[in-house]
C-alpha cells in the first residue's frame, strides 16, 4: 500500500515537472532579462517561434534534441528585433515586447499550417521500463526525460551565477543603474543585448520543449500566454532565479491537477478549467504584492519602464 | 509649421517610406511579386464599394480597442486589455437579449449597450483597483485576463447558453432585429461608427480642454506633483481603466450582434491587439485614432482578401501589422539617434 502511495506521489511529481519544465526556461530567460533592466513581453512570440523551429526540425530529423536546439535558436534570432528596437532605437520596451509578440503570432500561424496534426517523437524517458522496486523513483523517472531535470540545473546554475560571479554582478548592477555601471567601464547596452539574446535562447528552448517534449504537436498560438504569464512570475519570484522554480513547479502542479481534473472526465466545463493558469498568475501576483508591498527588490532601472 | 514638420510629419513620412519598403521585402521572401501585391492590396482595402464597406466594418471595433487603449493611457497606464472587455462586453449585452422578452424596442437595444458597458467596465475594474490598490503592473494583468474573457465566452457559449436550434453550432440564439444597431445602405457597415467616431470627438474635447484635461495632464506628467495639488491620482487612474472598459465592451456588442447576429466563438479577430498598435501609433490622440484604426482596417481587409485570390494565408496582415509596429518604434528613435549624432 505505502509503495502505491510512493507510486502515486511519483507520477504527480512527474506530471508537475513535466508541464512546469517550458515555464522554468522561459520564466529564467525573463528573469535574466529584467535583472538588467529590460522587460521583455515579446517572450511569448519567442517561445511560439521556437515552438514551431522546434517541433519542424523534430519531424524533418526526427531527432528531438536537434529540435530543441533548433527551437532556441529560433527564439534567439527573434529576439534580436527587440535588442534593435529596445537598444538601438531606444523605444518604448512594452511596445517593442507586443510587437515582437505580433510578429512572433504572425510568423507561427503563416508557416505553422504545414506542421498540424504532423507526430513527433519526445526526448527518452529517464528509465525506459522496469523500476517498480524502485518505489517513488521507478514511476517518476519513467515519466520524465531529460529536459525537466535540465530546467533544474538551468535555475541552479542561473541563481549561482549571477550572485556569486564577477559577471553575474555586472549584469545585477546594470538593472540597477545603467549609469552608475557605464562609469566603471561596463557597457550595459552590450550587457542588456547577452541578457535580451539568452532571454530569446530560453524562451525558444522553452517553446521547443512544449512543442516537442510536452504536447508533441502543433497548434496555433499553442504557448497560450505562458511567455506573458512568465512574465508576471519574474515578479513573483521577487526578480530571483532561484525562486523562479518553485513558483513554476507550483505553477506546472495546477496545470497537472486541471489535466488529471479533465482526463477523469470531469462533468465540468472545460472551458473554465482552463481559466485555471491565468486566474492563478493573477491571485499570485496579488499574494506576492500583499506580502512584498513595496517592490524593493525590484531592478532600479526597471522602475523607469515598469512600475 | 517647421516644428511641426520636424517632430511629426518628417518621422510619420518616414515611417509610411520604411513600412512600405518592409512590406515589398516580406512579398518578395514569401515568394509574391512585391510591387503587384501592394497595388492589390490598395485596391482590396479601398479599390470599389464592397471593399471599403468591409473596411469600415472592421475599422468600427479596431477604433472602439483603439480608443479603449488611448483613455487609460493619457494617463501614461498601458492597457492591452481591450481583447478581453470586448469579449465580456459582448457576454453581458447578449445575456440581456437571451431574458429580454421579444420585441423590446429601443429600450430593449439601449439595455443591451448599456449591459455591454458595464460588462467591459468590470474588466477594467479589476486591473485598474489591482493597479491603484496593491501597485500590480496593469499591463500583464489585462494581458492575462484576455484569454480568461475569451474563455468566459467559449464556456457560455459550449454550455448552458448554446441554442439547440443549432443542431450543435455553438452559438447563441440570433439576435432579433430590433436589438440591433441599424445599418447604412444595405451594407454590413453599423451604426457602431457614428458612435465610435462620436466617442473620439467626445473625448477629443474632454483631452484638450476643461480641468478635467489638466489634471490628467499634471498626473501623467508627475503623479507626485499631482498629489501635492489635491489631485486623486488613485480614483483618476480606475476611472480611466473603467471608462477604457466601457468602450472596448461597445465594441463586443457591435460584433456579437449586427456582424455575427448572435455570440459564438471566433468573437474578435485580434482587434484587441491590433487596437492597441493603432492606439500606440496615433500617439493616444483620440481625433487621430479615426483614420489610422481605418488605414488598419484597410490592411486586415485587404490580407483576407489576397487570402481569398492570392491563396496568401491570412496570417500575413498579423505578421504586417507587427512589423508596423516594429517600424513605427524603429524609425522616431532611429530619427533621434541621428539628429543626436550630426547636430540638429
Amino acid at each position: 500500500m505505502e509503495t502505491d502511495l510512493m507510486a502515486l506521489v511519483g507520477v504527480w511529481c512527474a506530471a508537475t515537472l513535466r508541464s512546469a519544465t517550458p515555464l522554468i526556461f522561459v520564466t529564467l530567460g525573463e528573469s535574466l532579462g529584467q535583472r538588467t533592466g529590460i522587460i521583455n513581453l515579446g517572450a511569448e512570440g519567442e517561445m511560439l517561434v521556437g515552438a514551431l523551429a522546434g517541433f519542424a526540425v523534430a519531424t524533418q530529423t526526427d531527432s528531438a534534441s536537434l529540435g530543441l536546439l533548433a527551437g532556441a535558436l529560433a527564439g534567439g534570432v527573434l529576439s534580436l528585433v527587440h535588442s534593435a528596437l529596445v537598444l538601438a532605437a531606444r523605444a518604448n520596451q512594452i511596445a517593442s515586447g507586443l510587437a515582437v509578440m505580433i510578429i512572433g503570432i504572425g510568423l507561427t500561424s503563416y508557416i505553422g499550417r504545414a506542421f498540424v496534426g504532423k507526430k513527433v517523437s519526445s526526448l527518452d524517458n529517464l528509465l525506459p521500463s522496469g523500476g517498480e522496486a524502485l518505489a517513488f523513483f521507478g514511476p517518476f523517472l519513467q515519466q520524465t526525460t531529460l529536459a525537466g531535470p535540465l530546467a533544474i540545473a538551468a535555475a541552479a546554475f542561473i541563481s549561482w551565477w549571477i550572485n556569486n560571479t564577477r559577471s553575474g554582478l555586472h549584469w545585477r548592477s546594470t538593472g540597477e543603474s545603467a549609469e552608475v555601471t557605464l562609469s566603471n567601464g561596463i557597457n550595459p547596452i552590450r550587457i542588456r543585448f547577452y541578457a535580451i539574446t539568452v532571454g530569446g535562447l530560453l524562451a525558444g528552448l522553452g517553446g521547443a520543449i512544449l512543442s516537442v517534449d510536452y504536447t508533441q504537436t502543433w497548434a496555433q498560438e499553442m504557448t497560450k500566454g505562458r511567455g506573458l504569464i512568465a512574465v508576471g512570475l519574474v515578479i513573483v519570484a521577487g526578480w530571483r532565479p532561484a525562486l523562479v522554480l518553485p513558483v513554476c513547479l507550483f505553477f506546472g502542479f495546477t496545470e497537472a491537477a486541471v489535466f488529471k481534473l479533465q482526463a477523469m472526465g470531469i462533468t465540468f466545463s472545460s472551458h473554465l478549467l482552463s481559466t485555471m493558469p491565468y486566474v492563478t498568475v493573477i491571485l499570485v501576483l496579488i499574494f506576492a504584492h500583499l506580502r512584498a508591498r513595496k517592490s524593493s527588490q525590484m531592478p532600479n532601472d526597471l522602475k523607469a519602464v515598469f512600475q | 509649421m517647421k516644428a511641426w514638420i520636424s517632430s511629426v510629419g518628417a518621422p510619420t513620412a518616414l515611417t509610411c517610406a520604411a513600412f512600405t519598403l518592409v512590406t515589398a521585402v516580406f512579398f518578395i521572401s514569401i515568394g509574391q511579386p512585391a510591387i503587384k501585391t501592394i497595388a492589390d492590396m490598395m485596391v482590396f482595402a479601398v479599390g470599389d464599394s464592397y471593399s471599403l464597406s468591409e473596411t469600415l466594418v472592421k475599422t468600427i471595433p479596431i477604433m472602439m480597442c483603439a480608443l479603449a487603449t488611448a483613455i487609460p493611457g493619457r494617463l501614461g497606464l498601458i492597457s492591452v486589455g481591450a481583447e478581453g472587455q470586448l469579449h465580456v462586453g459582448a457576454i453581458f449585452g447578449t445575456a440581456v437579449m437571451l431574458v429580454l422578452p421579444e420585441s423590446f424596442g429601443l429600450l430593449g437595444l439601449c439595455l443591451v449597450l448599456v449591459a455591454a458597458a458595464i460588462g467591459g467596465t468590470l474588466f477594467g475594474f479589476i486591473p485598474g483597483v489591482l493597479r491603484v490598490r496593491l501597485g500590480i503592473n496593469e499591463t500583464i494583468t489585462t494581458l492575462v485576463m484576455n484569454y480568461i474573457g475569451v474563455l468566459f465566452v467559449s464556456a457560455l457559449v459550449y454550455g448552458p447558453w448554446r441554442d439547440p436550434a443549432n443542431q450543435g453550432w455553438p452559438a447563441t440564439k440570433s439576435f432579433p432585429e430590433d436589438l440591433i444597431l441599424p445599418f447604412f445602405f444595405g451594407t454590413r457597415v453599423h451604426a457602431g461608427l457614428v458612435i465610435a467616431i462620436g466617442i473620439a470627438v467626445l473625448l477629443h474635447l474632454q483631452f484638450h480642454r476643461g480641468t478635467w484635461s489638466r489634471q490628467i495632464k499634471v498626473l501623467s506628467g508627475n503623479r507626485k506633483v499631482g498629489e501635492t495639488f489635491g489631485l486623486n491620482y488613485a480614483f483618476t487612474a480606475l476611472l480611466l481603466m473603467c471608462l477604457g472598459g466601457a468602450v472596448a465592451g461597445l465594441a463586443g456588442i457591435f460584433e456579437a450582434s449586427a456582424i455575427q447576429g448572435r455570440l459564438q466563438p471566433g468573437l474578435s479577430a485580434g482587434f484587441g491587439l491590433t487596437g492597441f498598435l493603432v492606439a500606440w501609433l496615433s500617439r493616444h490622440e483620440p481625433l487621430m485614432i479615426v483614420p489610422v484604426s481605418f488605414l488598419v482596417a484597410g490592411l486586415i481587409s485587404a490580407g483576407d482578401a489576397l487570402q481569398l485570390f492570392a491563396k496568401i494565408p491570412a496570417a500575413s496582415s498579423t505578421i504586417l501589422q507587427g512589423l508596423l509596429f516594429a517600424t513605427a518604434l524603429a524609425v522616431p528613435g532611429l530619427i533621434k539617434r541621428y539628429r543626436g549624432r550630426y547636430g540638429n
